[in-house]
């Protein structure tokens, strides 16, 4: 299996504790230059940006924090920063002035009066959040969001306000629809169907996962009327599961999940999504929303994060599972695998493009450590997930052939090609050409 | 032109890509790595282990393959100090590995240098069975560099030697004994007359056989003191020979020749580079005319702790060599000659600039560039304190090189083929040189 080292890193300073999903990267301030947002336990949403190892911005909010996110919510054209706690508090944050205002002034430091400094918006929602997504669930082009809790609920929220294009903050959360599982929910995600539907899906132990239908997007006069739905039916109507077949699996071990994982093209992946599974005993699947096993792949390292991550540039985004122990396993779809060590052991890992250096996004590795250090891993791209060798590229290059017969070497791979070679390597002093020489002496071609 | 401008812009940057890393179990030292064979590492790590790193071709799929190789002999308690080998000359033929190391069974320390090689028919390059046939030579000295080179023997053939320096201020000489089949000392003064009296332990040793029968060698001490002698081998008779003081001990002594048309074209323009712990890096230029006389200093190369390996190569295929340093400090360092406006390559004024530094995740121990992917193109193994790296140039920019270089040489033939009517490609071959060798200067 190829490893790789990945040295480029900050550190950023971080005092606090977190829970694994009080981490984010986002364009919290719409500059489009992405931010890395963490929360910790005792309410502090921190927000670093480039490479600066304090905190750009410190808000405080009310409780535990257990979820960040940043995006749409509230269907205005730009990001808010979302962070929730344990008890329930839904606090909202508009940064994009915060942006203008530090530029303006010249201290690093808050200058800004207690007051700005408080979310715009909070309301309280049920109690026991683990993990949230900010994302269009149902298809209408406008952005829901949907919480996990400790207790195998989920819930779906709206933004709704009094009247179209009334003041952000008289607006508030309204709950669509309360789902029950059979399994703790892990992770939350949204992955195009195979008719190209968004489809809201959550992990269930044991490498299973669960679709959650979307029932008020039934026509009217449908037997499932929301509002009956959770009482009347019970949870296994708008609940679709799926257990993963394969290996037997430990039913109850913890599970997480990403969708939407890109397949190049915009038209390729809007259809048929691919996702990822992941479980803590070391289980790492690929799948497509027709349940169709791309790959699956057996590691002996404890995964618990689940990211996706486009390293090579070619827009096919990798799936990036870390382990508690740093191990960091990057797999494409062809299931070639390239390893990262992380040396430390991981609080908290997440994987997203994010403006550290060079002011412009780059995909990163972020983890969390046990040492009050995030550390960001700035360059991690790499040109190609196998190895390989030159001859293998140049294979893949068009005008090769064309080249060597214009310089009247021949066909390639034939004995003339070979001398004439030879004498084309002696008479170059640039070096490079020695390699043609012992392409042909291996028989390589 | 546009394009020159562009490709030296390129080649001020680091063009490499991290293929590929093996952790190892322990650490490993600056005599821990070697070449073996055409295409494969071996590495040794202090517990014992040694590790034979190769590229694998398996189901149309190159992928790199550290194995543990288990060599005989080699005690569970044993620290393994150094490890080299050699492919015997011609026309002997076989793989020779040598590893010293220290078994410290408690009360005393013994230090050993084991030689491996198989004379079996057939398996005289596998590594398997060449790692199960020992000598086992105890020595009576601490143990530091373990290295071969090339001896004109008495009857006119030549003849590969293992060179081992110890704490007892000598270098010692293992040479094979064509009638017994195997390894035995023998007096080094006999063959290395120059490396006799030696003033302190010897830390490192290189020797280059330079033209007319004769050979460059040079040695690095503890104490500081850097040898050098030109020696006729034929005698063998030290021709000449110079000594210079460092302040600290010298980790590497590297002779060799700046550009890559000189070890033909400019006989006997050799360059001696000397790394010490706490000094900048030295290049001593032109030795065997200037003794060390001239030199220059390789400026911000001792801000990164004690510079522990070094290697002369042409990175960026332009002809010219670079110099690579690996520091304790974690960097790797590349340096390229900036030739004086006006003057040559070569000129008085002339001096080495620091082109790019690359950062590792633990010191730098030792450096080799050799072909592990079987494609002409050789990559840069790294070794570090927590394993080894492997650094491929950048294959997308190495092949748009190559393309270009050769549209570059095909529109020059066929200029070629205008001015003689014969239009043959194979035949301006007297004057095609310097036509090659001026076009990659010019954007220098």
């Amino acid at each position: 299996m190829r490893s790789v080292n990945y040295v480029q890193r900050v550190s950023l300073d971080f005092t606090g504790t977190l829970f694994p999903h009080a981490i984010c990267l986002g364009d919290a301030d719409n500059d489009s230059l992405n931010e890395l947002v963490v929360g910790d336990t005792s309410g502090k949403l921190l927000i670093y940006k480039n490479d600066d190892s304090k905190p750009w911005i410190t808000r405080t909010c009310v409780g535990m924090l257990t979820c960040v996110a940043v995006g749409d919510v509230c269907n205005k054209g730009k990001n808010f920063v979302v962070a929730v706690g344990a008890e329930g508090w839904f606090h909202l944050f508009d940064l994009t002035a915060t942006s203008a205002n530090k530029a303006e002034s010249s201290s690093q430091h808050e200058s800004l009066p207690p007051e700005d400094q408080r979310p715009f918006f909070t309301q309280h929602i049920p109690a026991n959040t683990k993990v949230i997504l900010i994302s269009d669930i149902d298809g209408d082009g406008r952005c829901e969001l949907v919480v996990g809790y400790t207790d195998r609920v989920v819930r779906a929220f709206r933004w709704e306000e009094p009247y179209e294009g009334s003041e952000v903050g008289s607006g508030q959360l309204v709950l669509l629809k309360k789902w029950l599982l059979e399994g703790q929910v892990d992770s939350l995600s949204v992955n195009p169907g195979v008719e190209g539907l968004p489809e809201l899906m959550v992990s269930q132990p044991g490498c299973g996962y669960a679709i959650l239908l979307c029932s008020w997007t039934q026509p009217a006069g449908s037997p499932f009327l929301p509002s009956l739905i959770g009482h009347s039916e019970g949870p296994s109507r708008d609940v679709v599961l799926h257990p993963t077949t394969g290996r037997i699996h430990n039913k109850n071990v913890s599970t997480h999940l990403i969708g939407s994982i890109s397949k190049g093209s915009k038209e390729e992946s809007s259809k048929c999504g691919l996702f990822a599974l992941c479980t803590l005993d070391g289980t790492l699947k690929l799948m497509d929303s027709s349940e169709q096993l791309l790959w699956s792949v057996q590691v002996d390292h404890q995964l618990f994060a689940l990211q996706k991550l486009d390293v090579t540039g070619d827009g096919r985004e990798e799936v990036v599972a870390c382990a508690w122990d740093g191990q960091t396993y990057i797999i494409d779809h062809n299931r070639t695998v390239v390893r990262f060590q992380f040396d430390e052991n991981v609080n908290a890992f997440c994987a997203g493009q994010y403006t550290c250096k060079e002011g412009r996004n780059s995909p990163c590795l972020v983890y969390v450590s046990f040492n009050h250090k995030i550390h960001v891993y700035w360059k991690v791209e790499l040109e190609r997930m196998e190895s390989t060798n030159l001859l293998r590229v140049l294979e893949r290059r068009s005008g090769f052939g064309e080249q060597l017969a214009a310089l009247g070497v021949g066909e390639w791979g034939s004995n003339r090609t070979l001398r004439s070679l030879r004498r084309l390597m002696i008479t170059n002093g640039g070096g490079l050409f020695c390699f043609l020489l012992i392409l042909f002496v291996n028989g390589l071609t | 032109m546009l394009r020159d401008s562009s490709s030296r812009d390129s080649s001020s940057r680091d063009s490499f890509v991290e293929d590929s890393f093996s952790r190892f179990p322990s650490q490993s030292n600056i005599y821990g790595l070697c070449q073996a064979g055409s295409q494969e590492l071996l590495a040794a790590t202090l517990k014992g282990k040694v590790v034979c790193f190769r590229y694998q071709e398996l189901q149309h799929k190159v992928r790199p393959v550290a194995k543990e190789v288990q060599f005989t002999y080699i005690p569970v308690d044993a620290e393994i100090v150094s490890i080299d080998a050699f492919n015997k000359s011609p026309p002997k033929r076989g793989l020779v590995v040598g590893i010293t190391f220290i078994k410290d069974s408690g009360d005393k320390a013994t230090p050993f240098l084991n030689i491996y090689c198989d004379y079996e028919p057939g398996s005289e390059f596998n590594l398997d069975s060449i790692a199960q046939s020992c000598l086992n030579l105890e020595l009576q000295f601490t143990p530091f560099q373990l290295y071969h080179t090339e001896v004109q023997c008495a009857d006119g053939g030549s003849e590969t030697v293992f060179l081992l320096s110890g704490h007892d201020q000598r270098i010692h000489l293992y040479k094979e004994n064509a009638s017994l089949h195997q390894f035995e000392e023998q007096p080094v003064e006999k063959l290395f007359p120059e490396l006799q009296q030696l003033p302190s332990n010897v830390l490192w040793l290189d020797v280059l056989s330079v033209a007319g029968g004769r050979r460059l060698s040079v040695f690095g001490c503890q104490n500081g003191c850097v040898g050098l002698a030109l020696v006729d081998q034929a005698g063998p008779e030290v021709v000449q020979s110079w000594r210079v003081q460092f302040d600290s001990p010298i980790s590497t002594v590297l002779l060799f020749p700046l550009s890559r048309h000189a070890a033909g074209a400019e006989v006997g323009r050799y360059n001696l580079l000397v790394t010490s712990a706490i000094e900048m890096a030295v290049i001593y230029r032109d030795v065997q005319d200037r003794g060390l006389s001239w030199f220059t200093c390789l400026s911000e190369s001792d801000q990164f702790d004690a510079v522990l390996c070094a290697l002369v190569l042409d990175l960026d295929f332009d002809g010219q060599q670079e110099v690579l340093l690996g520091t304790y400090g974690q960097e790797l360092l590349c340096y390229k000659l900036q030739a004086a406006p006006g003057g040559g390559g070569g000129g008085s004024d002339s001096h080495f600039q620091l082109q790019w530094r690359r950062s590792f995740k633990s010191p730098v121990l030792s450096i080799i560039y050799l072909d592990l992917t079987g494609d002409g193109v050789r990559e840069l193994a790294v070794l570090t304190l927590k394993g080894l790296h492997i650094l491929q140039h950048s294959l997308t920019g190495t092949a748009d090189l190559l393309l270009e270089r050769l549209a570059l040489r095909a529109s020059e033939l066929a200029v070629a083929s205008e001015l003689d009517s014969h239009g043959a490609p194979d035949e301006p071959e007297s004057r095609a040189p310097a036509e090659e060798s001026a076009a990659p200067t010019s954007s220098d």
